[in-house]
């Protein structure tokens, strides 16, 4: 599905990204961990076109993505989310996903059965008609960045710490939607995460950076074991 | 509150009660056609701004080439003088297309590159001099006709054009307003990145609008060529046929769909016809004030004062009715 080669990413004398290369399968999901600042938002960044790399490939499904703007990734079946939702502010909770399905479906169609259904399997249902999106509680602001996501009919949903910032509950309830969604819609996710247990729980594969560089990746098991991450995550006397 | 609500009543008043009790009165029947010209041109820079957040500071481009285009095209073709309008829109959205590139600018990036366009337009109008007649402008530019035995030249003809010309403006608002593509708009004003990156092309989508808003600004810019039956490149393009109609929008409420119109007709007139009386010298200085004082007391604009008082006289009168 989605193959990154070689990336590479400056800004200005930072490496924010340094040969960077994995790929995600059919059907997978993939967590991409690292400490702070090691490029996983720079990577979605890079794949939802909002920023261009200084070199490399991604090619999703045979495309060179990187040629095509931000909006024409869309239709190539690559959603995303924000780490801090965007809703799209004075529309509805269903207009925010008229617009995603009307400018992010390949076909264009409004299909009010389809949203309610999407609506539904992130608990927003109850909140479709009349809450303007701004009024929603974080929870639901973040099942909402996934609902505008979904909207999109992607094949990859790359979500970028959807479940930070909630509480314990909260954040077990939002798991299982994920991996609810996850089958339902026949999805491939990249997930960014900080908590290891919900990478272990949700994801089937890992690739974690540091510094801009792929250092390890494996099963859950596998890298949470691996001495190198070990050490980017406490410190070498940890190790 | 309905759009029907708020237009039937102003349609009424607009085309049945103003031409019935000051069909006469040719002054005030100029004064509120000038008053409409500035509430097409608000009502166009309205559009840009609410649907996707532009703020221009160049209409004047626009409503100097739509004058110049009309006034050129029936003195030195021949053409009709509706169909001249029309063409003189065109021209108008034409100009705009070579403003595109600020689109990729934000904020006031792009207010100042739409600015700096304008005075492009306004030096070429007066350097163009044997199209344009440069600085010494164009004389005797044809008067509106007489259509299907109806005279427009008149000032009351010149109001039904005008009126008609601002009211097809609000149609075409109004469907682009509720349409999926006027949603993703609306949403682009605070947050385009939302947008984009559920495949709006947000920059195309803006492109569109900015065309739409010129061809608008363009047909007024060539109404009031006819109606006042002169031009020069000073008053073509006079930055006040953009801070005039910038002033109405905010004040009537940029982001509603009648706000810009109601803004125009209030500030005008009042400006004209009770201030100018009050205030012969500065009289402009109690609509900065009032301007100001409309911005810290309602930020949202003089409509949406209206609508909230209209809802709570309804609610009013429901409790009354459910008491009796």
């Amino acid at each position: 599905m989605l193959k990154v080669k070689n990336l590479s990413l400056n800004f200005g004398g930072v490496k924010a990204l340094q040969n960077v290369s994995f790929e995600v399968r059919e059907q997978e999901v993939l967590g991409l961990v690292g400490p702070n600042g090691a490029g996983k938002t720079t990577s979605f960044n890079v794949f939802s076109g909002n920023v261009r790399p200084t070199s490399g490939e991604v090619t999703y499904d045979g495309h060179d993505i990187l040629k095509s703007s931000m909006h024409k990734r869309v239709k190539f079946g690559i959603g995303r989310t924000f780490q801090i939702p965007q809703p799209m502010h004075e529309l509805t909770v269903r207009e925010n996903l008229m617009v995603s399905q009307r400018f992010g479906r390949p076909d264009k169609k409004v299909d009010q059965q389809r949203i309610s259904e999407i609506l539904d399997s992130v608990n927003l249902l109850h909140k479709s008609e009349s809450d303007a999106a701004t009024e929603l509680a974080l929870t639901e602001r973040k099942a909402l960045e996934v609902a505008k996501a979904l909207a999109t009919e992607p094949s990859l949903l790359m979500l970028d710490e959807v479940l930070a910032g909630l509480e314990t509950t909260g954040k077990k309830l939002f798991m299982e939607t994920l991996k609810k969604i996850r089958k339902q819609f026949n999805l491939s996710m990249i997930v960014i995460e900080h908590d290891i247990e919900t990478i272990s729980n949700l994801c089937d594969r890992i690739v974690v950076l540091n510094f801009g560089k792929v250092i390890a990746e494996g099963t859950p098991d596998e890298t949470f074991r691996n001495p190198e991450v070990i050490r980017s995550y406490t410190g070498e006397e940890n190790a | 509150m309905s759009n029907f609500r708020i237009f039937a009543p102003l349609a009424i008043v607009m085309y049945i009660i103003v031409p019935f009790l000051f069909s006469g009165n040719d002054y005030l029947m100029g004064m509120i056609a000038t008053a409409l010209i500035i509430a097409g041109i608000a009502l166009a820079w309205a559009l840009l701004g609410n649907l996707g957040g532009m703020v221009s500071f160049g209409h004047a481009a626009f409503f100097g080439v739509g004058a110049y285009t009309s006034a050129v095209l029936t003195m030195d073709y021949n053409v009709p003088v509706f169909l001249a309008m029309i063409i003189a829109g065109f021209g108008a959205s034409l100009a705009s297309v070579f403003m595109m590139p600020a689109l990729r600018l934000h904020g006031p990036y792009f207010a100042l590159a739409i600015l700096a366009y304008a005075h492009i337009f306004m030096i070429l109008a007066t350097e163009m001099t044997s199209i344009t007649g440069g600085a010494a402008g164009l004389l005797s530019i044809p008067n509106l006709p007489v259509f299907m035995g109806f005279d427009f030249g008149t000032k009351l003809g010149g109001y039904i054009v005008i009126l008609n010309i601002v009211s097809l403006a609000l149609v075409v608002y109004h469907l682009i307003r509720r349409s999926t593509y006027g949603l993703a708009l609306k949403a682009m004003h605070d947050s385009e990145l939302a947008t984009r990156i559920v495949g709006v092309p947000a920059t195309q989508l803006k492109a569109i609008m900015l065309v739409v808003s010129a061809f608008i600004t363009g047909c007024v810019g060539a109404f009031n060529a006819h109606f006042i039956n002169f031009l020069d490149p000073e008053y073509a393009f006079s930055g006040e046929w953009t801070v005039i109609p910038i002033v109405a929008a905010i004040f009537g409420g940029y982001r509603t769909l009648s706000g810009p119109v109601l803004g125009a007709l209030f500030i005008y007139l009042a400006d004209q016809l009770v201030f100018k009386s009050l205030l012969p010298q500065g009289h402009q200085l109690i609509l900065g004030a009032l301007l100001g004082g409309m911005i810290l007391l309602s930020p949202s604009g003089l409509l949406p004062i209206i609508t909230n008082m209209f809802k709570r006289f309804s609610k009013k009168g429901d409790a009354q009715h459910v008491e009796s």
